[in-house]
């Protein structure tokens, strides 16, 4: 009974302790974390972009997405069976000679279309430099970069 | 305190051996031309003396989708499953590679026991190369050569060419159905411009009837990624 007694007393302190720091420190993080010690080999970092550097965004999620909440200016480029792959090709490849930089992103962290997407970027041969950004469309959203 | 060390040592160990015997973690798995998703099992035992879960499996890609034997998450010692993998084809071509990742029981978070590969071949019906042709502003204005082969086995032959007018082209048959060259040449490389070749081909696969490549005159790359071979 004593030892009951402990474990209830031990029980409430935690929770009023938890329940204390949740309401000073708020709720726990969920954002994204990006380090970049940790990414692949072609992945890079959101704040490893500067806002002012010119990037050609691709968008590699279905058109239905990229039409609701895709990044301003940003290239469509997925593969899906309905979507005409040598529209897209051309698209990105005009685009790519005025601007080089290309960053692919996809639905969220876990999306490896986007690295599929950004092989075939640099198959074309004009791109100075083709990524994945780590965390995709979530990682702009939290950035605030994207208004859905 | 020897004993209880070693043992302790070994606990580990013996949680790391814990998990299930697959057969093979790497599958090469060729697709047909047309194909529109690709199945791949992945067969498993527990071949361990305790009873093994699955809890969570992540195949990194919403392009495939994982299923275990029906649903079935746990397995007794000497019982077998099979982890199958769907791959939403799409308009994939040529090797893809997808991997899945599988936790077992009390697996960290960061480090699944099982990671599960496969490769996949979708064959290129009509293959150009170089994909892009390049020629630097100022340059000689010289022809520069696509090699189109067929895959082998296959007899497509090329329909039509289309190029923008500022590229003179010329198509050389080397051998009807399987092999062709097509000669570009840029009418000025005064100052930039991007073409867009297209060659129509006879194939059967819709998604590979079209095919295109790029002549492009600009400065010097300074860093320009080279194409994958």
């Amino acid at each position: 009974m004593k030892a009951a007694g402990q474990l209830l007393a031990i029980g409430v302190i935690s929770l009023a302790a938890a329940g204390g720091t949740y309401l000073v420190k708020g709720p726990p993080a969920r954002t994204l974390q990006c380090d970049p010690a940790t990414l692949k080999p072609d992945e890079v970092c959101l704040q490893q972009i500067a806002p002012d550097e010119a990037v050609l965004w691709v968008d590699a999620r279905h058109r239905k997405d990229w039409e609701k909440n895709g990044l301003p200016g940003s290239a469509l480029w997925n593969l899906d069976a309905d979507e005409d792959m040598q529209a897209f090709e051309a698209d990105i490849a005009t685009r790519i000679m005025e601007t080089p930089r290309v960053v692919v992103y996809c639905g969220d962290e876990n999306c490896g279309l986007s690295r599929q997407v950004a092989d075939q970027i640099r198959a074309i041969g004009l791109a100075n430099e083709v990524s994945v950004l780590h965390g995709g469309w979530r990682a702009l959203s939290e950035a605030g970069r994207i208004k859905d | 305190m020897k004993p209880l060390t070693a043992l302790l040592l070994l606990f580990p160990a013996l949680v790391h051996a814990a998990g299930l015997e697959f057969k093979e973690l790497i599958v090469n798995q060729a697709a047909a031309v047309d194909a529109t998703i690709v199945t791949t099992d992945f067969p498993f035992t527990n071949t361990t003396d305790k009873p093994v879960t699955i809890t969570k499996s992540d195949p990194g890609c919403t392009c495939l989708k994982v299923e275990v034997s029906g649903g079935k998450l746990s397995y007794q010692p000497g019982e077998s499953g099979v982890v199958r993998t769907t791959f939403d084809v799409g308009n994939s071509t040529g090797d893809v590679e997808k991997g899945v990742a599988i936790w077992l029981d009390d697996d960290p978070k960061t480090k699944p026991s099982v990671f599960l590969k496969v490769n996949f071949h979708i064959p290129v019906l009509v293959a150009m190369e170089p994909k892009t042709l390049s020629w630097t502003i100022g340059g000689e204005a010289e022809p520069k050569t696509i090699h189109i082969k067929i895959a082998e086995g296959s007899t497509i032959n090329i329909l039509d060419v289309k190029a923008k007018d500022t590229f003179k082209t010329e198509l050389k048959t080397i051998d009807k159905g399987h092999e062709y060259e097509l000669l570009v040449t840029p009418k000025s490389t005064a100052g930039p411009d991007l073409g867009v070749i297209r060659i129509e081909t006879d194939s059967r696969v819709a998604k590979q009837k079209t095919q295109q490549a790029f002549a492009v005159v600009r400065k010097p790359a300074v860093n320009a990624q080279t194409a994958k071979p």
